[in-house]
């Protein structure tokens, strides 16, 4: 379960997740992106555009992330581009009315940092 | 292993070790075998989805019994006139728990309210168009459905 980190100003990094966020790739993950997701109290989007399956224990690492990340003064938005799959699972259970998603990275960029 | 059941339904069965090293081939034998029996992929990506849901609660909450013994997976499919239907059985010998009975969750409104649990049965329930459940020998059975619209294989 591949996890790239990269900083987009000294204000925004993007934390790209690929492949599948079920129990072993996130068991995989869990440690570096939750370093890399508080680390520093930055504004976060998490691109999930190449994320093949999203299951709740992928969710709840979404979760505690984005519930530091505020804690700290920072802010997680999620990415899913077209990824219809990962965007339905989301909206099925209401996690998008918690962690703000977006279909286009331009306004998820925005809107972390605003 | 494929098989032609005696009403005609296409079903395909798989025996696994309750082990969590087992849950990325027990999603492997879905997608491929959901392929052979001509399940559409959307309806196999929510089974998947259910299927670890399932999978994860069985070793987590399943107790010591649940991993004295083989989770036992049975997909099959029948086909109508206006559309199809598949169902996923699961099969294991932990704690008797019937999903059904759980009450369905509010949303959560808050990051905090959702460290209280469920979340993986609030999933199953979002992608399932049915479920049914019964103990019998000493397993649970849950048993998984989809259905989609002949426009739809």
């Amino acid at each position: 379960m591949p996890i790239d980190i990269s900083d987009v100003n000294d204000k925004l990094r993007r934390i790209t997740l690929t492949g599948r966020l079920d129990v072993p790739g996130t068991e995989e993950i869990v440690i570096k992106f939750a370093e890399a997701a508080t680390a520093g109290g930055r504004r976060v989007v998490v691109d999930m555009t190449a994320v093949s399956f999203l299951g709740s224990i992928g969710i709840r690492a979404l979760l505690s992330n984005a519930e530091a990340l505020q804690s700290k003064g920072g802010r997680m938005v999620l990415f899913v581009g077209s990824n219809v799959m990962v965007a339905k699972t989301l909206q099925a259970i209401g996690i998008d009315a918690l962690i703000p998603t977006f279909a286009d990275a331009a306004v998820a960029e925005k809107t972390a940092l605003n | 292993m494929l098989a032609s059941g005696p009403a005609a339904d296409l079903v395909s069965e798989l025996s696994i070790d309750p082990d969590s090293s087992q849950v990325r081939p027990a999603s492997e034998w879905l997608e491929r075998e959901g392929h052979a029996l001509g399940i559409p992929p959307e309806q196999i990506a929510r089974l998947d989805i259910c299927l670890n849901e399932v999978f994860a609660n069985v070793l987590d909450h399943g107790g010591s019994s649940a991993r004295s013994a083989p989770i036992g997976l049975r997909l099959a499919r029948k086909g109508e006139l206006d559309g199809a239907d598949a169902t996923l059985t699961v099969t294991d010998a932990g704690t008797a728990f019937d999903p059904l009975a759980v009450p369905p969750r509010s949303r959560p409104q808050t990051l905090a309210e959702t460290r209280l649990g469920g979340l993986g049965l609030v999933m199953v329930r979002a992608n399932a168009d049915s479920l049914s459940y019964e103990y019998a020998d000493g397993r649970n059975q849950l048993t998984i459905g989809v259905r989609w619209s002949k426009a739809q294989s």
